[in-house]
């Protein structure tokens, strides 16, 4: 346990793909004196680096799931959680920054600022996580951190201010100039772990005093002891360091730091930044709702004596069933002690409590507010909240976005099946995103989420991990459905065949609403439809939003208000007002023009600018809607709004189109009517598959 | 309030009459003044009332970002729907959107040529074709006569208006005959309208000094400081 808060560090590492965070959280472990040797990502040596623990990410050389590690650094204790770099698994990023205390965003010194960059920077900036960059890959051919400190500038919009200058660049990277203590630090020894701080050298010299100069312009902001000491000319080490620490805990200031984990060049200067700069779980403000209190906001208190809360936030099947990661707002969690999930209410005891090392584990008997650690044996979903059985209280609810993508999937014998369900089982207990459910109508079994890639990667997992192999159908397309003017209805739903009958007539109207999916309002007086029936009316109406008529899609968007009706004594009931609401929606939905929206994707391309015109092109063939580009020396971004039944896929379109060089992003962003061509398609489809089934 | 109530109250009216025929072709417009005193807010309006009329506008910004120009049309855009308690205002904001798209360049990445070449890729593929282009952060400074003609004439034979913007600076007192202040003294030939800003107490003067249409020289609007909306 560390009792000691000032010298803990919850902190995540996050970046675009491709841009070393794997090696560099992997020489963080090392220097950490976790691991006892260094291997590559993509390693020849066939063990891979630690923190990619599951195969797939092994073998494409990606990091997909967020594990969660331990370290010690000159006497601070460190988690670190390592965050995936692809889009389509933003709710694993989101997830992460949601337990995070501050955060380490990893750059490519050649590459700079690119499209993951941004969003990572936008959800960060949305959890409020204090961060700083590190540019890494200073080794590289076209590398250029003053480029990439100005790319977080301008892209970003963070107020960056380098700490550190480098000593050489690409092949010549030797070290770095610490703008603070006004020294150079050089890495040597086979793995860099021997560190030589000597004199700046007289070349440096100048520039270094320019950068320093920079600095103690933005730091003085923060501090106003510093802002005199440079007046006086007597600034200190601790006045800069404490001025940057409160500036970038302000969210003001991104102190920048380089050099390259790959060469082990600056990594041990960047764990010492992390201790300097980050926030420690004190520095943060926690809030929770209070389920006694109407969900009142209640602040958590960094007290290890207070009630215990806590947040289940990732799931992982292991070796040894499933294990929890969690995070301590406040509190004490003991081996043996009994917790409740505030979900369901449900009390379990803490059996196995450890400390994870990416996949090796160590056991604990206790934990305390700001700490990370794992529980084993504890049915749960990812982002419920344990507390004391004492009070009630859960952790807000996090941001979910509604999948955009499914795909049906068969398995190929009954081995596979059962495997199947046990895995689908699993995943979406693990990811919010990711849903299952059978098609009633075809018996498929039909997986939804964020993207293609997000999709394809469960499947490969199911094969994988499960030993379920099974065939997959074509992507389709979440459309919906919605109304778009205001529509009365009157229907009576009336049937006799004998013994008791069924009768009751609804009377309204169903109108067309910007937010929410679906309302309904009670506006019966004097009794026509009785009271208890009128829930029966909601349950029908709800109950037609499921499949809307054109094309099978659930529908979104309406208030209905019931003002009229008529019930009979003894044929009135329950089912009765539930199938004449039914029939009194597709009486209104018919009249009040309903139209198809389908999922619209924010798609960002960045390439070479010799290949603009051709990026344009595709998207716009696309039925895409170009927002903007952004163009810099023989670099251009394209952002631009494209419907994701257009995209799928457009990575081999645009490899051929631009030699490979260019990439693209793709988020949800919202939905959208379909315009009329395309849904006059989608609305034939649909009424040949209805024939054919 | 409707759409088209919106076109018919707009102050901007003066400069962007109604019938276009009235306006000399392909109409070189121009706002200075000093730092923040709304120059970018002043080209989001015209290009935002040209968009409500239908025209398609290509935003080109030299030297910020993506982000910002966006967040521009945004708060413009929220200022007109929620002060003017326009219907339908999220439905109107999608349709404007389609009618404009912005280019960014970093200072040294932009060039007449550069631009030439972007407006043709957008043209001849038929994914955009701007009726005006707005240009905000143009280096007037480092430009000379020929230069800026030769992005008028590029403009004209891509049968477009151009709305440029230009910094004053308060320690340059240069002007031409006509009252145009540097960087734009030598330059002011190539503008068919050219609008100064100027602080007052608590507005900030649109003042009209040239305007090939008769109707607008000489004309002062008024630019509301802390919203810097255009207000008669």
């Amino acid at each position: 346990m560390t009792s000691n808060l000032d010298k803990l560090r919850n902190i995540g590492i996050s970046a675009h793909i491709d841009s070393g965070k794997t090696t560099l959280t992997e020489r963080i472990l090392f220097y950490t004196q976790r691991i006892h040797a260094i291997h590559e990502v993509r390693g020849k040596d066939g063990v891979g680096a630690k923190m990619d623990s599951m195969e797939l990410e092994k073998e494409r050389g990606i990091t997909i799931q967020s594990a969660a590690t331990y370290c010690t650094w000159k006497g601070h204790a460190i988690n670190i959680i390592d965050t995936p770099g692809h889009v389509d698994f933003t709710i694993e990023v989101e997830r992460a920054l949601r337990v995070l205390d501050g955060a380490v965003l990893i750059l490519c010194s050649v590459g700079g600022v690119q499209s993951q960059s941004i969003t990572v920077n936008r959800q960060m900036t949305r959890y409020k996580v204090p961060r700083m960059v590190f540019i890494n890959k200073c080794d590289r051919t076209g590398a250029n951190p003053y480029r990439v400190a100005q790319q977080v500038r301008e892209k970003l919009d963070l107020n960056a201010v380098l700490l550190q200058i480098p000593i050489g660049l690409e092949g010549d990277l030797k070290g770095v100039v610490d703008l603070v203590t006004m020294k150079a630090i050089y890495f040597e020894g086979a793995n860099g772990e021997e560190i030589r701080e000597t004199e700046i050298p007289d070349e440096l010299q100048e520039d270094a005093e320019a950068k320093r100069e920079e600095l103690l312009d933005a730091a003085s902001m923060y501090s106003e002891e510093l802002m005199e000491a440079i007046l006086e000319g007597t600034p200190t080490e601790e006045m800069i360091r404490k001025a940057v620490r409160t500036g970038t805990l302000s969210l003001e200031l991104v102190p920048v730091f380089m050099g390259s984990a790959y060469k082990n060049k600056g990594v041990q200067s960047m764990l010492d930044a992390v201790t300097e700069y980050l926030p420690t779980p004190k520095d943060i403000n926690n809030t929770a709702l209070d389920l006694m209190n109407d969900e009142q906001e209640i602040t958590l208190i960094n007290n290890p004596a207070a009630p215990l809360i806590s947040l289940a936030f990732k799931l992982e099947d292991g070796r040894y069933g499933q294990l929890t990661y969690i995070r301590i707002y406040q509190g004490t969690m003991k081996k043996g002690d009994t917790i409740v999930n505030s979900r369901d209410g449900k009390k379990v005891k803490v059996g196995r409590l450890v400390r994870m090392h990416s996949d090796e584990m160590e056991d604990i008997e206790e934990a305390a507010s700001g700490d990370i650690v794992a529980l084993f044996g504890i049915d749960c979903a990812s982002g419920d909240t344990f507390t004391s059985p004492d009070i009630s209280v859960s952790m807000s609810s996090m941001h979910v976005p509604e999948p955009v993508i499914s795909l049906a999937i068969l398995p190929v014998d009954n081995k596979a099946q059962v495997n199947m369900s046990k895995a689908l089982n699993r995943f979406t207990k693990e990811d919010p995103t990711f849903r299952t459910y059978v098609d009633h109508e075809t018996n498929e079994t039909i997986v939804s989420g964020m993207g293609e890639l997000h999709l394809e990667v469960y499947i490969e997992r199911m094969k994988r991990e499960y030993q379920a192999e099974v065939q997959v159908g074509q992507p389709q397309v979440a459309y919906r459905e919605t109304i778009t003017q205001r529509a009365e209805f009157n229907y009576t739903h009336k049937k006799q065949t004998g013994g008791s009958g069924q009768f009751g007539r609804v009377g309204g109207f169903m109108e067309p609403m910007d937010e929410g999916e679906y309302e309904f309002e009670d506006k019966i007086v004097g009794g026509s439809i009785p009271r208890e029936f009128i829930s029966s009316c909601d349950k029908g109406f709800k109950k037609s939003m499921a499949k809307g008529s054109l094309a099978g899609a659930q529908i979104t968007g309406i208030r209905v208000t019931i003002n009229d009706g008529a019930s009979h004594n003894v044929d009135s009931s329950d089912v009765a007002f539930q199938l004449a609401a039914v029939g009194a929606f597709k009486e209104g939905y018919q009249k009040a023009k309903p139209v198809i929206l389908e999922p619209i994707m924010k798609v960002a391309v960045e390439g070479p600018s010799e290949f603009q015109g051709s990026i344009m092109g595709s998207l716009n063939q696309r039925r895409g809607m170009i927002i903007g580009t952004v163009e810099e020396a023989n670099y251009t971004s394209v952002e631009s709004e494209v419907p994701l039944s257009e995209m799928f896929g457009y990575s081999t379109v645009l490899r051929s189109l631009t030699q490979g060089k260019a990439e693209f992003t793709m988020e949800f962003a919202t939905y959208r009517q379909v315009p009329k061509s395309v849904s006059e398609e989608i609305i034939k489809k649909f009424q040949e598959e209805k024939k054919n089934s | 309030m409707q759409k088209e109530d919106l076109i018919n109250k707009n102050p901007l009216r003066v400069l962007n009459p109604l019938a276009p025929e009235s306006l000399p072709d392909h109409r070189m417009g121009l706002v200075m003044a000093r730092a923040g005193l709304g120059k970018t807010a002043i080209l989001v309006q015209i290009a935002m009332d040209s968009m409500l009329r239908g025209q398609k506008v290509l935003h080109v910004s030299i030297g910020e970002g993506l982000e910002k120009a966006k967040a521009w049309y945004e708060d413009v855009y929220k200022y007109i729907a929620e002060g003017f308690h326009l219907e339908n205002a999220s439905e109107v904001e999608e349709e404007l959107m389609r009618n404009r798209m912005i280019m960014t360049f970093k200072e040294s990445a932009f060039s007449r040529l550069k631009l030439e070449e972007r407006l043709n890729d957008l043209v001849y593929q038929n994914i955009f074709r701007p009726d005006i282009v707005v240009v905000d952060g143009y280096d007037f400074v480092q430009a000379d006569y020929d230069s800026v003609m030769d992005l008028k004439e590029m403009m004209a034979a891509m049968n477009v208006q151009g709305w440029f913007s230009a910094l004053r600076h308060r320690e340059d007192d240069r002007k031409s005959a006509a009252g145009v202040p540097a960087p734009c003294h030598e330059v002011d030939g190539v503008f068919d309208t050219i609008i100064i800003l100027q602080p007052e107490k608590d507005a900030i003067l649109l003042n009209i000094i040239k305007d090939e249409y008769d109707g607008a020289a000489g004309k002062i609007l008024n630019l509301d400081p802390s919203t810097m909306m255009v207000r008669d």
